[in-house]
């Protein structure tokens, strides 16, 4: 094994990473006393440490993880970057001057890249903000994950997210708005099927018509665009797959009375036509945390209490809802909405944990934050396995989170295309993390 | 190291130097408490109170000095030798991103206050917004917004070209309401291409409608001059601070202009000299010798150099304050390298204490905050860097930053988030 001193490694050719184990995510277990040689920002080849060798001559910078598994890098299908993750609300949020959202964008682009996070989807950022950071960072100004961007999401009049600057009526304006947005630089549309948090919206019902949604549908397929619609309500669901979208997310079973419904012909039809699911659950937890914080520090309001009660009741049905999806076989990946509401960018990993608690192995709930995260948006020719070709988005994890998904947490390295990340000080990289509630 | 959550923080070590140019302390101490210094003295006699939680920090061989206070600064500047006529047409978001690192990059080396000299549109009055939500960390702020340029002059490019004293009034008041702490104005032409630098900009009346406006609300003037007929207008329109402070005639010539001295002197005009700026440019080249060959003469930078550290020397001794001022990131000089225009008052004359109490007190006191910054003094906020070794002796010591802290508060120097 070649292994060269630090200071002359600054310009080596190759960079060799060992543990003992390797997860490459393509599916089998993980690879004992495993290796990853990297050249560039491209993967050369992962095997053994014996096996994994650079050529005969060549220099190599060789890091050893004794304990650890290298993996892929996480890819989280759905983040809020203008987000502050403290429960203020959208329409507060898209209230702020676009150059403050691109400065909070900028800090969670961050968080991300340093909790491990290496490809994020963003799914709702006001204005042109989002490309702004694209921007910077095609400039060399700031770093941030691989972002897959939608500009703005496309709404009706008063839609959830309307706000951000996206608001069209008719086949017509939404065709339109999704050229603007691929014209701008979107490399997939989000659109709001149903209402949402948003105050002027309905969270029950359907928002646009079908024809609006194959509108903007077909027309983004005809650019090689993704799809992904925000639905809360059984008929957005619906809605949704009349209109050939690639992706639900947070794919709520609910009648327009609000009663729960667990639509297993719905689910079916999810499955057959090949969508991803996102379900969005640790959204829910973080207000219940958030709650559960209020009441030791200041108490909680009438109000509070019955929110509290009925979160905690949701997340059962959803938990309960997406055990049933997981095991007719629909693909449900990880995407975790942060930092909207309570949860904050930088803790992906709440939420591919309660995939495992939703009936994952902690080995597909490992698969659901690389492998299958990084197909559902349609980058798995670049990401979110380990093979040679891919990019060099590594992270190194203390234990094995194919055994213990937790372990997730514990990132002591990560490379992003081919490069080691300098993450800063410990204090700064533990303050990301949200402190959890027993419930 | 004890209580990091405590109310007090003890610093000590072998020197201390607070700001005011008198002899180094010896063996100190000094509590902070909460944002506030509360004792300074020996460190057997600096005592928290009975019972109260204490984090005691003894830094040893290192120098304790106030934070240093950069009297210009742009903050949305990259600093890569890019003209300002290009840095503009990045959108203002890319550009307040820019400013969020570039302010934590001073801050990190040791500035815990800054004067921002003209930015585009609102990005620094966002930036600030966004410190005050603690999105971005920041040294303190004082901010002009965008400079007040003639049209085509300097700086016009970040979006105020006015006309007439009417128009310089209102230029005042709009930036007033907006936020502005201080009035830049481009006196001469300078780097801008449709500009003319050895050419004063504004006329007389026009430069009096915006000192008068601006001093009519308590706000100071600071004006951009590169060359002696610049200068003389602003002397007449009674600026505070004058810029660059470039002895030079309208035909390009350099002849050093007593009068002007004496009047800088008697008006009580800070003078901030830029002279890090090519002292910066002039390292670079010698750093990267291939590069010097092909595009820049680097003789004729270091003789440029000399003959404006010339000019500084001779105005201190007319008496003239010389402020620190470092004009990062303009053109080649990156933010968070105050060090070198400091260094460059050492080479322009100053001794090391003096070239201290330039980039402390002074500053502080030509940007109008040294009733709270500035000076390490009882009742004062506690804006503290530590060094180690001596700057005193070795002014290169500056950059051996151990601490900074701010407001009381330890600055984590490696949170990159």
């Amino acid at each position: 094994m070649l292994s060269v001193p630090a200071s002359e490694t600054a310009s080596s050719d190759y960079t060799l990473l060992t543990a003992d184990r390797v997860f490459d995510a393509t599916g089998g277990a993980p690879i004992e006393h495993g290796a990853v040689l990297t050249r560039g920002s491209e993967i050369v080849a992962v095997g053994t440490a014996n096996e994994v060798r650079a050529p005969e001559g060549a220099s190599v910078e060789h890091h050893h993880y004794p304990g650890a598994t290298i993996m892929p890098g996480m890819v989280d299908c759905h983040t809020h970057n203008n987000g502050f993750g403290d429960g203020r609300n959208g329409q507060d949020l898209a209230a702020l001057d676009d150059e403050i959202l691109t400065l909070q964008a900028a800090g969670n682009a961050r968080r991300s890249l340093f909790s491990g996070v290496t490809t994020i989807r963003e799914n709702g950022p006001k204005n042109m903000t989002m490309f702004r950071i694209r921007d910077a960072i095609n400039e060399g100004l700031t770093i941030g994950p691989r972002m897959i961007l939608c500009g703005r999401p496309v709404s009706i009049i008063g839609g959830h997210m309307g706000y951000f600057g996206g608001e069209v009526t008719g086949e017509q304006d939404c065709r339109a708005m999704t050229r603007q947005l691929i014209k701008e630089g979107a490399d997939y549309i989000k659109i709001a099927a149903t209402g949402g948090s948003t105050p002027s919206s309905f969270p029950l019902l359907p928002a646009f018509n079908v024809d609006e949604l194959r509108a903007v549908t077909d027309e983004a397929h005809k650019f090689g665009k993704l799809t992904a619609t925000h639905s809360t309500a059984i008929k957005g669901i619906i809605n949704s797959l009349d209109a050939n979208v690639d992706m639900i997310i947070h794919c709520v079973y609910k009648e327009p009375d609000n009663s729960d419904n667990f639509r297993v012909d719905i689910a079916e039809r999810i499955g057959e036509q090949d969508a991803y699911v996102n379900p969005t659950l640790h959204v829910g937890r973080a207000r219940i945390w958030s709650l559960m914080q209020k009441e030791r520090e200041s108490g909680l309001s009438e109000q509070d209490v019955s929110d509290l009660d009925e979160t905690k009741r949701e997340l059962e049905v959803r938990l309960e809802d997406n055990r049933r999806m997981i095991e007719m076989g629909v693909k449900v990946i990880t995407g975790s909405d942060s930092s909207w509401g309570d949860y904050q960018l930088g803790n992906t990993v709440y939420e591919s944990e309660l995939l495992v608690d939703a009936g994952y192995s902690h080995l597909q709930g490992v698969l659901s934050v690389t492998k299958w995260a990084s197909e559902a948006l349609g980058v798995n020719d670049i990401v979110g396995t380990l093979e040679p070709g891919k990019q060099a988005d590594i992270i190194v994890i203390d234990g094995d989170p194919t055994r213990d998904i937790d372990d997730l947490w514990n990132v002591s390295d990560v490379f992003f295309m081919g490069n080691k990340l300098d993450r800063g000080s410990g204090a700064s990289l533990n303050a990301v993390r949200q402190q959890p509630e027993e419930f | 190291m004890s209580d990091s959550n405590a109310q007090f923080t003890l610093l000590k070590a072998t020197r201390l130097v607070d700001g005011n140019g008198g002899p180094v302390a010896e063996q100190v101490a000094i509590m902070l408490d909460g944002d506030t210094i509360s004792a300074i003295g020996t460190k057997e006699t600096v005592q928290a109170p009975e019972g109260a939680s204490v984090n005691e920090i003894d830094y040893g061989d290192a120098t304790i000095l106030p934070g240093l206070v950069d009297c210009h600064v742009h903050v949305i500047g990259i600093g890569d030798g890019r003209a300002g006529d290009d840095l503009v047409t990045l959108p203002d978001e890319v550009l307040t991103l820019q400013a969020a690192q570039n302010v934590r990059k001073h801050l990190y080396s040791g500035v815990t206050t800054v004067r921002d000299c003209g930015a585009k549109n609102r990005t620094t009055f966002l930036l600030r917004e966004a410190v005050e939500m603690g999105i971005v960390p920041s040294p303190r702020l004082i901010l002009a917004g965008r400079p007040i340029a003639i049209i085509g002059g300097h700086l016009s490019y970040f979006g105020i070209q006015a006309t007439g004293p009417t128009e310089c009034r209102s230029a005042v008041r709009q930036l007033i309401k907006e936020g502005a702490d201080f009035i830049k104005v481009t006196a001469t032409g300078g780097s801008t291409r449709t500009s003319y630098p050895t050419v004063p900009s504004f006329n007389i009346d026009e430069f009096s409608a915006i000192t008068d406006e601006a001093h009519k609300f308590g706000k100071h003037v600071c004006a951009h001059c590169t060359s002696s007929g610049g200068m003389v207008n602003a002397l007449d329109a009674g600026i505070d601070t004058m810029i660059h402070g470039v002895h030079k005639d309208s035909d390009g010539s350099d002849t050093y202009r007593p009068d002007i001295a004496d009047r800088l002197a008697e008006q009580e005009v800070f003078v901030n000299p830029t002279l890090g700026q090519s002292l910066a440019r002039i390292r670079q080249l010698e750093d990267d010798p291939d590069r010097a060959l092909e595009t820049e003469d680097i003789d004729t930078m270091r003789r440029g150099n000399e003959g404006r550290m010339d000019h500084v020397a001779r105005m201190r001794d007319a008496g003239v304050v010389m402020v620190a001022g470092s004009d990062s990131a303009w053109a080649n000089y990156p933010m968070g390298d105050f060090q070198t225009e400091i260094e460059a008052h050492v080479m322009a004359g100053m001794t090391n204490m003096e070239a201290i109490v330039s980039a402390t007190r002074d500053s502080a006191i030509s940007c109008r905050v040294d009733d709270i910054v500035g000076t390490l003094e009882v009742g004062k906020q506690a804006d503290v860097l530590v060094v180690n070794g001596d700057p005193t002796r070795e002014i290169a010591a500056l950059r051996n930053v151990t601490d900074v802290f701010l407001a009381g508060e330890r600055v984590d120097r490696m949170n990159f988030i």
